[in-house]
């Protein structure tokens, strides 16, 4: 009786999953075998493609100091970015979820800097920081706190693109307030009678039920936060890396190498390099995730 | 709607602070939109524009074939919201709910697939779709979203994990087939996920721009991104259009997203909603 | 789910598919609509000229080509501004003919190092080499040049020059415009009016719109690495350079300039148009937006301060070449359309319009004798200029220089190293990429 009906399983799971599988075999998986391929050669995209070993690898390591500033650059912002904004949408959408007068309204608002794009933003916020006339100094100065220079400062650069990520933090809120849907009104009624106070109902009743999306949310901002680029390449005029290269993060080095020096080899090495320290933190985390991570439909 | 006492005060106070913090930064878009180019070449930048440029925007679309651009995107925008909203759903299914040999192997490749930066596969991408005779058409960008993205499935995946085994169990004890519970029983209770996808990749193709850069050839194929680079140029920059053709160009999604908010509070209640 | 849902997805679909078939028709349709035209060879023009001053000019400057032949046509496409290189790249490195266009507005700094490359056809056999060395500016022509081939044909250049706000001088005693760095230091403190910690207006400051790098041309007249190969940063001219830009800083302080400086971010508020600066480097084009924007302004211009008498007023110019892409259909064609955009018709169609510096030196000789009033004299300071010009092309042993080098000359000058250790860091690490290319 069992086993029919897992055979009926096994191929209807790929049929499900087929979609994906035939676009990863046509148009995903090529690309990326072929990047991997050519992180052992002197690919240049246009006039070579010797086999060189890995050679790109041990430059990598031990001859270019940019590689290294790059990943630390990366790390820096990776810390502390991740757990800011994924807190700060999380608080944000319970915010936004309470049936607060105007909560449409709000919603849209707080949503509205993660639909805007482009140059556009990022010069936007090149007037925001502007040491002296900048709104962010000017706020700051209500509360008296002398403001850095923030693009202009090596020291501050990095700081100034995490606030900018926090501003757009309304588009990962939307994840958060779509899993608030589901939490059971009934659950909280039942913690009403019990007594508890804000803090346990949202540490016993609703963190609980969204973890599966806090987990997705800590995954792919962690995966985006590695591959940070476009911001730090407008805001440091054209991606040289910005004062004192406090901008130039692991992306913005591959770019240009593979964009501007066309050693694409090299590029491609450094980006497997990078894959594989996020391929192990994401499997890691999802080990870990056994630990916190709650699945309604797993209960039995 | 719950009056405004205690806490609820509280909180709208704070929200409405956040508000202006993000609206503060938005005017100063809207009102160098208004302004002529002296006025914005001058210092110290004015908070109002002292010369209200309403005909700013009649320029902004005058200057390109917008309204052509505007068609071309819709074009390609809706197909692509199509495509992901129905694929990825499907796929998180099986990803999700059914169990089948090598289903782990295939999510954590399914995962690897978005750490790849997409500028290191854009070259042997390229070449791909030129072999298949992709170039100049709206192929390559419509196209990908009808195979599923990562980043969804992984999305609905974890959101169809919460909702209880039972029901599936038992649909099938009467012999219902997946594809049947997938479409009568998940997607009903997963609207407000699917509305987020839904805005998500209306905003994602709608704000694309290094795949119609790479792809578009014509023209008259350009999509709206594309047609706002005309007032940028290597020297002078015309801030006044490109921040109205800017503003322009997001009031589609900001309408958009007002609309879809509906389907978060039309939430599914789960445990009221299934048998289990 | 309720049925209207369901039938709403399937009508989605079809129309989905609807459009597909849709739009595959187009694409028929555009491939007989080529068909129709071969009697004359189509060429792809790409460019990033599309706003609304610019793209009038080079589509007339097209339209006049297309008139004038009877077996060419060129059709003209705006692709945005850097993103363009990126485009024409992916397209040279799919070989497939029908991507690869013919024609290319590039980044002249870039040339050799994509000659080198492959990215683009050698034209010794396409074009008169002879005719046009003997008017393109040297050191553009230099720039197109590797291993005795040439890669492209110089279009355009934008060399700095020195605007000045001859009120403001004058208020602070100056009838004459600086002639040396000395000169520039003097007559800025004088100007300079600083307000507890902000600055009410400013003389001079080196690294308003431009870079350290102009001033380190500007001090010997020597690139990074020279012609002959030779690594050329720790010199005493450099050093001086830096030490001179760092007096200015120190004096000002760096807080406060770096406020001031940030103000004026990204293009947008202009410290010259707004009077809040006496003494400012621009391009020559410069001249259109105070023109448009400020015509209140009574201002002068001259070519770049020397470092001292007799040093050289040394200046630094970027600009555009035009390139056959590597594996473009009709080289033969292309180069025939090249050459009439570097000839001295269509040039000085080009410098007029736009007020721009073109490389051919007859065409702009033959714009500035034309010109009248203040357009004659500010082009004819560019034109003098432009003899002491020197354009930075990546170098082929090193292309990655500016990002060795640029970092430690920042160290520099906000004070992290003196000149002295961060020129010598420079110079090392360039050395040693050199060397590790060898």
């Amino acid at each position: 009786m069992k086993n029919p009906l897992r055979r009926a399983d096994t191929w209807q799971g790929y049929l499900f999953i087929m979609p994906w599988l035939i676009g990863f075999a046509v148009l995903t998986a090529g690309p990326m075998l072929f990047s991997l391929a050519a992180s052992f050669t002197d690919y240049d995209m246009t006039s070579r493609m010797n086999f060189i070993g890995i050679v790109n690898y041990t430059t990598m390591f031990t001859k270019d100091d940019l590689f290294w500033v790059s990943l630390y650059n990366t790390f820096f912002f990776v810390i502390w970015s991740v757990p800011l904004t994924t807190v700060g949408a999380m608080i944000l959408a319970l915010l936004l979820n309470k049936g607060i007068p105007g909560q449409r309204v709000f919603r849209t608002i707080f949503y509205l800097p993660a639909v805007l794009s482009g140059v556009g933003v990022y010069l936007l916020w090149m007037q925001m920081l502007s040491p002296s006339s900048g709104l962010v100094n000017t706020m700051l100065g209500f509360i008296g706190i002398d403001g850095p220079a923030w693009l202009a400062d090596p020291n501050w650069t990095k700081p100034a693109l995490i606030l900018m990520k926090m501003w757009s933090v309304g588009g990962s809120m939307l994840f958060y307030l779509a899993s608030l849907q589901s939490v059971p009104k009934t659950l909280y009624e039942v913690g009403a009678l019990e007594g508890a106070n804000w803090w346990h109902r949202f540490r016993y009743i609703t963190f609980p039920l969204i973890t599966p999306v806090v987990f997705f949310d800590l995954i792919t901002s962690t995966i985006g936060a590695f591959q940070i680029f476009s911001e730090a390449y407008v805001m440091s005029e054209g991606g040289n890396g910005g004062p004192v290269n406090s901008l130039l993060f692991y992306n913005l080095r591959i770019w240009n190498q593979a964009f501007e020096v066309y050693n694409m080899g090299y590029a491609m090495s450094m980006t497997w390099f990078l894959f594989v320290i996020v391929l192990l933190l994401t499997l890691f985390n999802f080990k870990f995730a056994k630990k916190w991570v709650y699945y309604e439909g797993d209960r039995r | 709607m719950k009056s405004l006492r205690g806490s609820n005060l509280v909180v709208f106070l704070l929200l409405c602070l956040g508000s202006v913090l993000i609206l503060l930064p938005l005017w100063w878009m809207i009102s160098t939109s208004l302004k002529p180019m002296a006025e914005i070449l001058q210092f110290p930048p004015t908070f109002f524009p002292d010369d209200w440029q309403f005909s700013n925007y009649l320029k902004t679309w005058q200057a390109a074939p917008f309204t052509l651009y505007l068609v071309n995107t819709l074009f390609i925008t809706l197909l692509v919201v199509i495509g992901n909203v129905l694929v990825n759903a499907f796929v998180a299914y099986g990803f999700a709910k059914i169990q089948f040999p090598g289903r782990n192997v295939w999510f954590v490749i399914l995962l690897s697939t978005m750490m790849i930066p997409g500028f290191v596969t854009l070259v042997p991408q390229y070449i791909l779709f030129s072999r298949l005779g992709w170039l100049n058409t709206y192929l390559p960008l419509i196209v990908p979203a009808f195979f599923g993205s990562a980043f969804f499935i992984f999305l609905l995946r974890q959101f169809y994990l919460r909702i209880p085994n039972e029901l599936i169990e038992a649909a099938r004890m009467d012999g219902a087939s997946h594809f049947y519970i997938w479409w009568h029983i998940m997607l009903p209770l997963s609207k407000p996920i699917l509305a987020t996808v839904a805005i998500f990749s209306f905003n994602g193709a709608w704000n694309d721009f290094l795949g119609p850069l790479l792809y578009l050839n014509d023209e008259t194929k350009y999509t709206l991104q594309l047609g706002l680079q005309v007032f940028k140029s290597e020297a002078n920059t015309q801030w006044n259009l490109l921040m109205a053709g800017s503003l322009i160009v997001l009031l589609p999604v900001i309408v958009l997203f007002f609309i879809f908010q509906k389907y978060f509070i039309e939430g599914m209640d789960l445990s009221s909603g299934g048998k289990g | 789910m309720k049925r209207g849902v369901g039938i709403g997805l399937v009508v989605l679909l079809i129309a989905a598919l609807g459009g597909l078939v849709w739009w595959m028709q187009g694409g028929q349709e555009q491939a007989s609509n080529t068909a129709n035209s071969d009697e004359k060879v189509t060429l792809d023009f790409w460019s990033f000229w599309g706003s609304e001053t610019r793209r009038p000019i080079i589509e007339q400057m097209i339209s006049d080509f297309n008139e004038s032949q009877d077996e060419i046509f060129v059709k003209h496409t705006f692709i945005p501004f850097g993103d363009i290189w990126t485009k024409e790249l992916a397209a040279v490195a799919s070989k497939n003919q029908n991507a690869i266009p013919d024609v290319v507005v590039g980044d002249i700094n870039a040339i050799k190092l994509r000659g080198q490359k492959q990215q683009v056809e050698p034209l010794n056999n396409l074009v008169d080499v002879n005719a046009l060395q003997g008017v393109m500016h040297p050191e553009a022509w230099d720039a197109v040049q590797y291993e005795n081939e040439t890669y492209a044909v110089p279009f355009t250049m934008d060399t700095r020059l020195l605007f000045y706000n001859k009120k403001m001088l004058e208020e602070a005693g100056y009838t004459e415009p600086p002639q040396t760095w000395a000169d520039l230091t003097e007559m800025s403190e004088k100007i300079t009016v600083k307000q507890g910690n902000t600055f009410e207006k400013v003389g001079f400051y080196p690294l308003f719109g431009v870079g350290t790098d102009v001033w380190l041309i500007n001090a010997d007249g020597r690139n990074y690495i020279t012609k002959d190969g030779e690594v050329t940063i720790n010199t005493p001219e450099d050093r001086e350079a830096l030490e001179w830009i760092n007096e200015f800083t120190d004096k000002m302080g760096r807080k406060e300039i770096d406020a001031f400086k940030a103000e004026f971010g990204e293009q947008q508020a202009n410290p010259f148009l707004s009077e809040k600066v006496a003494m400012y480097v621009d391009v020559a084009t410069f001249y259109t937006q105070i023109r448009d924007y400020g015509d209140h302004l009574d201002y002068g211009v001259v070519p770049l301060p020397e470092r001292e008498e007799g040093s050289g007023h040394y200046s630094w110019s970027g600009g555009f070449a035009l390139e056959i892409p590597k594996g473009a259909k009709h080289p033969k064609e292309a180069a025939t359309f090249i050459e009439y955009m570097a000839g001295k018709e269509a040039q000085m169609y080009w410098a007029e319009k736009n007020f721009d510096q073109v490389a051919n030196q007859e065409a702009g000789r033959a714009v500035a004798d034309q010109l009248e009033d203040k357009e004659k004299e500010v082009y004819e300071v560019a034109l003098t200029a432009m003899e002491n010009t020197l354009l930075t092309p990546v170098p082929v042993e090193v292309p990655d220089l500016v990002s060795l080098v640029s970092p430690e000359l920042e160290q520099a000058t906000l004070g992290k190293k003196t000149p002295e250790q961060a020129l010598q860091a420079a110079e090392q690490k360039v050395k040693a990429a050199k060397e590790g290319a060898q």
